[in-house]
């Protein structure tokens, strides 16, 4: 049995007010305004990536580069030393007379393992500041949100921010003319 | 995107006034360098051929640089090559400059290259090989007619990519196939013309040293050129109408990460080509290097290691520093000044077999340069900024959020 999220209005805590939207377009504009309107804990979800809408709702910058950064940096200084270990001080071969601290002829492996930990940083990186894996969330209480994945745009605010009010947001959130508002039950 | 700018007309995309105070500056330099470059024939003859052969190359792979950047365009592009698809037609199009410029190189070969002096090739003591080669194909009617052969198809394919971009801004709604179909084929012919031009204009240079890498690592020099060049101009138009109203940092970004990709294309193809004949270690494949590593010349690459790879590549992983115009330009500047001393560092110890810079260099780079400049914004303004009708010039002036 379905029930409508609004069944739940000043019955549990609330994990934030939903507004639902027909168009990406009125996603970015609506999150722009309520951002604006000093809304910090927002958030906005739509079937596929909207260009803007991550500055829309003040997300500016994440952390993924710099784990990226790191990441690669470990994949290179690792290389270069195993190469150096096995090359120069375990097991050193005498090739054409060439020094055993052949740089030249490291910088491959050097480069590649950089590449290889630079790439698996990004995606362990990126999934874990995502806060994956995420087995339960607030929002999917609200029926029509299934459609988020169709083709219906969708903005909460959190009832986390400091400004936040049940009757005050809801009547803003009505002013950004949405196609329907819900209370998310946390 | 502003609303507003969806009613643009061929008028309101013209190239701001700046552009001419710009080309007249640029002829004023070009003709002060060019008289002083021209003096220096009969002042410092021994230090101006090779000096005309480092400037000549810069400004000539700019403009290739411009035709290949404009055929990815074509066949990849979208809005990052749109808002500078006529700066590389306008750059592209200074090619039959390029021809003429080149015609003192022809006249002099002796001067240059070691296969075209006739004492060397009657030694005894010089290689068969040598001679063999300067018979058959280092000779001058080899060069004229494969000078004329390159010329010809790089003029060819520029007029028409230029010529129909601009039937393109009268009729609306064409098809692009052309475009496409030239560009394709074009990127291999380019490459291939490109490779035997700078075998025969600058490894020829070193007596029997050869690599197989040496065209692509030109092809990689030029393409940083041009794109370095391109975030050159669209600054300066930028802070202007009316490329100020649709140049996004999106597309500034973009730019960005190709200068960052093709510093380090340029960086693998020149390392592949050391590690290569570093690990060989043979006599016919080390003189080059052991030429440029030493007499002064290893301090001249060890700087191009450092400031045309090491710190713009550190530099460029900043996501904000590729976003923002004003701050990727400076190191666009840079970098297209770390191609002029690259080409230097290419031609010039063949010739001086320690460190050797002349008032030439800078009097030829800046002459050949000032004349290319003007003939590019006499180029530029001839016609809108945007080509108008282009699909993506449609979808960048329409809303981003369809």
């Amino acid at each position: 049995m379905s029930i409508r999220a609004t069944d739940f209005s000043e019955c549990g805590p609330v994990y934030g007010l939903m507004a639902e939207f027909d168009s990406a377009q009125e996603l970015v504009t609506a999150a722009h305004k309520t951002h604006e309107e000093g809304y910090r804990k927002i958030d906005a979800y739509s079937p596929f990536p909207i260009e803007g809408l991550a500055e829309a709702i003040g997300f500016h910058k994440n952390r993924v580069p710099l784990v990226v950064l790191i990441g690669g940096l470990i994949g290179g200084l690792s290389a270069y030393a195993l190469q150096y270990w096995v090359a120069v001080i375990t097991y050193p071969v005498n090739i054409g007379g060439r020094p055993y601290h052949s740089w030249p002829s490291f910088i491959i492996v050097t480069f590649e393992l950089t590449i290889l930990f630079g790439g698996i940083s990004s995606a362990i990186g990126m999934i874990a500041l995502n806060g994956l894996p995420l087995p339960y969330h607030p929002v999917f209480n609200v029926p029509e949100f299934t459609k988020a994945t169709e083709n219906k745009f969708f903005l909460v605010v959190e009832s986390s921010d400091p400004q936040y009010d049940s009757a005050r947001t809801r009547s803003f959130l009505n002013g950004l003319s949405p196609r329907m508002i819900a209370e998310v039950p946390s | 995107m502003t609303t507003a700018a969806i009613k643009m007309t061929k008028s309101d995309l013209m190239a701001p006034p700046v552009a001419q105070s710009i080309q007249t500056r640029s002829l004023f330099i070009g003709l002060v360098g060019a008289l002083a470059s021209v003096a220096g024939v009969f002042i410092a003859p021994e230090s101006f051929f090779s000096a005309y052969l480092s400037g000549y190359m810069f400004w000539l792979g700019l403009s290739l640089g411009c035709m290949a950047i404009l055929m990815l365009h074509h066949l990849v592009g979208g809005a990052w090559s749109i808002v500078i698809r006529r700066i590389l037609e306008s750059g592209m199009m200074t090619l039959p400059m390029m021809f003429f410029l080149f015609i003192p190189i022809l006249l002099h070969l002796p001067q240059l290259y070691f296969w075209a002096r006739p004492e060397v090739l009657a030694d005894p003591k010089t290689d068969p090989k040598i001679i063999e080669i300067a018979h058959s194909y280092l000779n001058f009617h080899g060069i004229l007619e494969r000078y004329i052969l390159y010329f010809v198809i790089w003029i060819g394919m520029a007029y028409f990519l230029n010529r129909w971009s601009t039937e393109q801004d009268s009729i609306a709604g064409q098809s692009t196939l052309r475009f496409r179909a030239l560009s394709g084929l074009g990127l291999v012919i380019y490459s291939l013309s490109i490779s035997f031009a700078v075998i025969d204009w600058v490894m020829s240079l070193q007596a029997r040293w050869i690599s197989t890498i040496y065209g692509l690592i030109f092809i990689a020099g030029e393409a940083l050129s041009a794109l370095c060049f391109c975030v050159v101009i669209e600054t300066i138009l930028s802070k202007r109408k009316p490329m100020s109203d649709y140049l996004t940092d999106t597309e500034v970004h973009d730019h960005g990460k190709l200068i960052l990709a093709f510093v380090m294309v340029w960086t693998y193809f020149n390392f592949s080509q050391w590690l290569i004949i570093w690990a060989g270690n043979l006599p016919d494949e080390i003189p080059w290097f052991v030429r440029r590593m030493n007499g002064g010349w290893g301090e001249v690459g060890m700087f191009l290691a450092v400031f045309q790879f090491a710190v713009p590549f550190a530099l460029l992983l900043s996501r904000q520093l590729k976003r923002k115009a004003r701050t990727l330009v400076r190191l666009a500047s840079w970098i297209f000044l770390m191609r002029m001393i690259d080409i230097y560092w290419h031609v010039e110890p063949a010739l001086h077999p320690t460190f050797h810079v002349s008032w030439l260099h800078f009097t030829i780079l800046a002459g050949m340069g000032g004349l290319w400049m003007a003939y590019f914004f006499h180029n530029l303004r001839s016609r809108p900024l945007l080509p108008i009708n282009a699909p993506q010039t449609l979808r960048l002036l329409g809303s981003g959020h369809e």
